[in-house]
């Protein structure tokens, strides 16, 4: 199998788009076209599976109360635009994906700082409790978030950060560490020695060569470190909800809820706010999803 | 040597070179500077937001407390005994044993089912890829909200099935039997997606030579299958199961929409648990008790897990 | 080669770490921007979580008249759900910015409240003469009861409101059954049995929220033991809340729900939701508030429309045979507005303008609530509202719901409790033990 270079490590990113498999020529064209249609018909039904909710969710967003209780699953028999403008011109809406993207960069820009230098100490120097340190970052692997909410809470009311971005976004990326720091660890580690001893003979000194060599050559690590992070923050319920109380400061996880619970009886409405709030993820996945997956996958088998 | 293997730490001799240039740069450098101004950032936000806290965890667990200034009532271990006699505690382990069988034996095996048709090169191979994952990629708390729907036995796509048959829709939310497995259903929808394309990966990685050779021996699909994908795709899997155990004993965001625990607490997870009886009732001293229960439940797997499943990966 | 891919990559890894630092600047500049925006306008923080439409708009008229009245005051509401509002309030109360004014049930969890230290002392206030009357004496004196606490006061009573059954007059008369005829709980259930034979779901009831369930135990506890029973089982006698009385309420709700009488799919039900399967005439009867019940039911159904006020009827809840209540006992809520501890003194001001004599009149008069304030029930023109707001004003003994009254964390025991019994999970004793363990242990 071809390498790529190897800044390239993500698994999932070289193989991408498969390896071809040659299949045995000849006799086997029969049978490879009925398992084809096997295949097919499996791969479909599935794909169906997934798709239905998400498709009778957004069509129920332009339906009329009593026209989603008589027609559930198909088209609707009126097209209430209303339903989906009025969210669409609401500042609620892009205020909770506002602050969703505020919370998330956040995040995302904190974790790659205190995790890239982090992991580049422990890749290239030696020193007392180093090896302990590293196991250490470990610890956040093994349990969620969640068993430690309470006293999370406690801390972050104490330091007077509830209800702020920064109170949901220092334990988010506390969180993402744990991954974080052994996999960029592993990444700059992984990195031809040969430009380090280039480096100090030019007189280069550690944080020269972190900032113009390792950073620049880390991009795909970066990258994946950078997605896992984001979809992670952008996705999270719990945390928003212990620590934020304000709902001008809801991320969209938490606004969703709150809409729901005000609409409880109100399907329609909210089905058209849920299609709305996850458009944009949605979107993007399609945009980036080379991207996307590499890094969500990828992570976790690095990590 | 594989990609994998090259990507680890080198080990052996090029660590006694790697040494000589260490303690050359340090005696040019300074060690010192780097490592109390790089790493005590990473250090400090994780100690005071992972470790502290799952230690107070434990601290607070001792205690009787509503969580308004500090903690008195100092009650030693009697919230794990109270835990203990909470039946709604062993409702929430079993619950979360539950979603675990069933991420292993369920929701693996069709991963990997369809990993094996669509990391061929078919036509829209890449489409199919694209929508498997696409659950994985949305919220929880979404995911919830919508089946919620499709759960719904007046305005859901079970009212329509049901109706289309002409029986009455069950409420398959409301029903105390039920609501567990319904939500087992969208554990599978939401996360299978993931634990395909780990396998899609690792298929890709194998080198197609094994299976030429294999046919050339006249080998079956089967046999095929069992001799070298699976132990091939042996890492991957035990990579998948581990992460379906860590990831099914946080559930919550899922329950919450749907359920939020009920009906009659046949629902609850651990994590679900925690939040009901620990945070809105207030009771921090017992919340805190089923999280560093939750916590040894973990940890004890991940370090079990890694020391005997995973020794070699 | 190697080197100017060096010196390319330099700049835009600079590029990329330069935005990494400008996302944090822009960061700590929007959370500064985010906090407290200090100017000469003092903002009053209102949390509520009312879903009536018309009660939001007469609040908003009310909010639109103080500022008027009052510039430089800017009153700011929030919404939240009832039962997301009480997970949420603890943690909201401890915040560094908590809200300022915010809805209460008064009972244990008030106490609760009080003792953690997050609310404010408005006893003097309360006491402040103005006209000859203070402003405490403006208000029913059960209600401002309700309040205090310790000694002193600490809300600002709102309304009150009565648990009655409402019935479909159409449905009823469907079945055969007269309402007019049902005073026993025997009687009750002979009416449940005769709805079911006619094909007709009794009752609607929201087993997802659990404290419209423990609605029928708590009016049965009332009626098995009265005033005394409660008060008994609050002293700890005879057993506290495991005793006798207590598991004969729950034996009687056991036959109530042995009845199969709820809706499909009750345990998922939530308020105001259920309210909408009885205006959609999916069910004859719902336990529920006074004034709400009209407005909500009318919301909540598929049409909009509801059943028409003409149609709907008041019964009491029944009499529990050997039981030592009484008929006129009755159960519902003291509500109120509670101010946190940093309230500004505007939020006071402008609880006394809300609850202001000819504001509770006009709540009165457009048939919202039952006003707590003195005389304004008077002004209530809706028949079946005066009938509530009649009864309140007689009643011989008011009920607290227990969900609140017991404090949060043994509430929510009787809600899972209760709500347990209507679906088969457990036992009238069992029942009653497990309050009165979760009772014990507060206590």
């Amino acid at each position: 199998m071809t390498d790529a270079a190897l800044p390239d490590a993500a698994v999932g990113g070289t193989s991408w788009h498969g390896q071809a498999t040659r299949r045995p020529a000849g006799s086997g064209r029969k049978r490879a076209r009925r398992a084809n249609l096997l295949t097919y018909t499996v791969l479909i039904v599935v794909a169906a599976i997934i798709l239905v909710p998400l498709v009778a969710t957004a069509l129920g967003g332009f339906k009329t109360l009593g026209g989603l209780r008589a027609n559930p699953f198909g088209l609707p028999t009126e097209w209430i635009w209303s339903n989906y403008w009025d969210i669409l011109a609401s500042a609620r809406y892009w205020r909770m994906l506002g602050n969703s993207l505020i919370i998330a960069t956040l995040t995302v820009s904190l974790v790659l700082a205190t995790a890239s230098m982090a992991a580049f100490t422990f890749a290239h120097l030696r020193f007392f409790g180093s090896g302990f340190l590293l196991n250490y970052f470990l610890i956040g692997l093994m349990f969620p978030a969640a068993t430690a909410i309470l006293p999370i809470f406690i801390r972050i009311r104490d330091l007077g950060l509830l209800d702020s971005y920064f109170g949901v976004v220092l334990p988010q990326a506390a969180f993402g560490l744990g991954l974080s720091v052994p996999l960029m660890r592993n990444y700059f580690k992984s990195m031809p020695h040969e430009l380090f001893d280039a480096a100090f003979v030019d007189g280069c000194g550690y944080a020269q060569y972190f900032w113009h060599v390792t950073l620049p050559l880390a991009r795909p690590i970066l990258a994946t470190v950078g997605t896992v992070s984001f979809v992670s923050s952008w996705n999270n319920y719990l945390l928003p909800l212990i620590l934020l109380n304000t709902e001008t400061r809801y991320p969209w996880p938490l606004g969703i809820m709150v809409y729901q619970g005000e609409f409880g009886t109100d399907w329609q409405l909210i089905l058209a706010f849920v299609t709305l709030t996850i458009l944009p993820t949605i979107i993007v996945f399609f945009a980036a999803q080379k991207h996307i997956v590499a890094g969500l996958t990828s992570g976790a088998v690095k990590g | 040597m594989s990609l994998a293997a090259r990507l680890r730490p080198a080990g052996g001799a090029t660590i006694g070179r790697r040494r000589g240039t260490l303690s050359t740069a340090r005696r040019q450098f300074g060690v010192a500077p780097v490592v109390f101004l790089f790493l005590p950032p990473a250090l400090l936000l994780f100690t005071v937001f992972v470790v502290l806290p799952i230690g107070e965890a434990g601290w607070y667990s001792l205690f009787n407390w509503n969580g308004y200034g500090a903690p008195t009532e100092f009650v030693g271990l009697h919230n794990y005994e109270l835990l203990w006699r909470t039946p709604v505690f062993f409702t929430a382990l079993t619950n979360n044993l539950l979603i675990i069988a069933v991420s292993i034996l369920v929701q693996i095996p069709l991963a990997l089912c369809l990993a094996t048709l669509v990391s061929n090169r078919i036509a829209g191979a890449v489409t199919f890829r694209l929508i498997f994952f696409l659950p994985y990629v949305l919220a929880d708390v979404a995911a919830g909200l919508i089946w919620r729907f499709v759960y719904d036995g007046d305005y859901g796509l079970v009212a329509a099935a049901a109706s289309l048959v002409g029986v009455q829709a069950p409420y398959l939310l409301a029903e105390r039997g039920l609501a567990i497995y319904a939500i087992l259903v969208v554990v599978v929808w939401k996360y299978f997606g993931f634990h395909m394309m780990l396998f899609v990966a690792g298929l890709q990685t194998i080198d197609p030579s094994y299976y030429e050779a294999a046919e050339i021996d006249g080998a079956t699909r089967f046999q095929k299958f069992r001799s070298i994908t699976l132990p091939l795709l042996a890492p991957t899997l035990r990579l998948s199961v581990f992460f379906s155990v860590i990831g099914s004993l946080q559930l919550f965001d899922l329950v919450m929409p749907m359920t939020g625990g009920g009906p009659s607490n046949s629902s609850q997870t651990m994590v679900t648990f925690l939040y009901s009886f620990g945070i809105t009732r207030m009771r921090i001293g017992f919340g805190s008790a089923i999280g560093v229960v939750l916590f040894a439940i973990c940890v004890l797997f991940a370090f079990g897990y890694k020391r005997t499943l995973m020794r070699h990966d | 080669m190697g080197q100017s891919r060096l010196r390319v990559s330099a700049t835009s890894a600079s590029r990329s770490f330069c935005g990494a630092a400008l996302a944090l600047l822009l960061g700590v500049a929007s959370l500064l921007a985010g906090s407290q925006v200090v100017r000469a306008e003092t903002t009053v923080k209102w949390l509520y979580i009312e879903t009536n439409p018309a009660i939001i708009q007469y609040w908003k008229d009310i909010i639109g008249k103080f500022e008027q009245a009052h510039p430089g005051v800017k009153i700011e509401t929030q919404f939240l759900e009832n039962e997301a509002y009480k997970a949420k309030l603890p943690t909201l109360l401890q915040s560094s910015d908590p809200p300022h004014i915010f809805y209460s049930w008064a009972g244990g969890v008030l106490h609760a409240q009080v003792d953690s230290g997050v609310l404010k002392d408005i006893t003097a206030e309360m006491g402040k003469a103005d006209a000859g009357k203070s402003w405490g004496d403006s208000y029913n004196k059960a209600a401002l009861k309700a309040f205090t606490y310790k000694g002193k006061i600490w809300g600002v009573p709102n309304n009150l409101s009565e648990i009655d059954f409402y019935y479909n007059k159409k449905l009823f008369q469907k079945a055969g059954v007269d309402a007019t005829k049902i005073a026993t709980w025997s009687d009750f259930l002979g009416a449940v049995k005769a709805l079911k034979a006619a094909g007709i779901t009794p009752i609607a009831v929201g087993g997802a929220d659990k404290w419209p369930v423990h609605f029928y135990w708590v009016y049965l506890a009332i009626r098995q033991g009265g005033l005394q029973g409660f008060q008994d089982a609050l002293a700890g006698k005879n057993g506290g809340f495991a005793g006798p009385n207590f598991v004969k309420a729950g034996e009687a709700f056991k036959q109530l729900a042995d009845l199969s009488p709820f809706q499909p799919g009750y345990l998922a039900a939530k308020w105001p939701a259920f309210a909408g399967t009885f205006g959609d005439g999916r069910a004859a009867m719902v336990l529920a508030f006074s004034a709400t019940t009209a407005n909500l039911q009318r919301l909540n159904a598929a049409d909009q429309k509801g059943i028409p006020l003409e149609d709907l009827g008041l019964l009491h809840f029944p009499t529990l045979e050997g039981g030592t209540g009484l008929p006129t006992d009755t159960m519902g809520g003291i509500n109120g507005w509670l101010l946190g501890k940093n309230a500004p003194p505007e939020a006071v001001e402008f609880l006394r303008f809300l609850t202001n004599a000819e504001n509770q009149r006009e709540l009165a008069a457009r048939n919202l609530q039952i006003p707590a304030a003195k005389g304004a029930p008077q002004a209530v023109t809706d028949p079946l509202l005066k009938i509530a707001a009649q009864s309140l004003a007689a009643s011989t003994y008011h009920q607290n719901f227990y969900d609140q009254d017991l404090g949060p964390a043994v509430g929510r025991v009787v809600n899972d409790a209760t709500t347990d019994l209507a679906s088969g999970a457990t036992t009238p004793l069992a029942a009653a033990q497990q309050i009165q363990d979760a009772w014990a242990q507060e206590h």
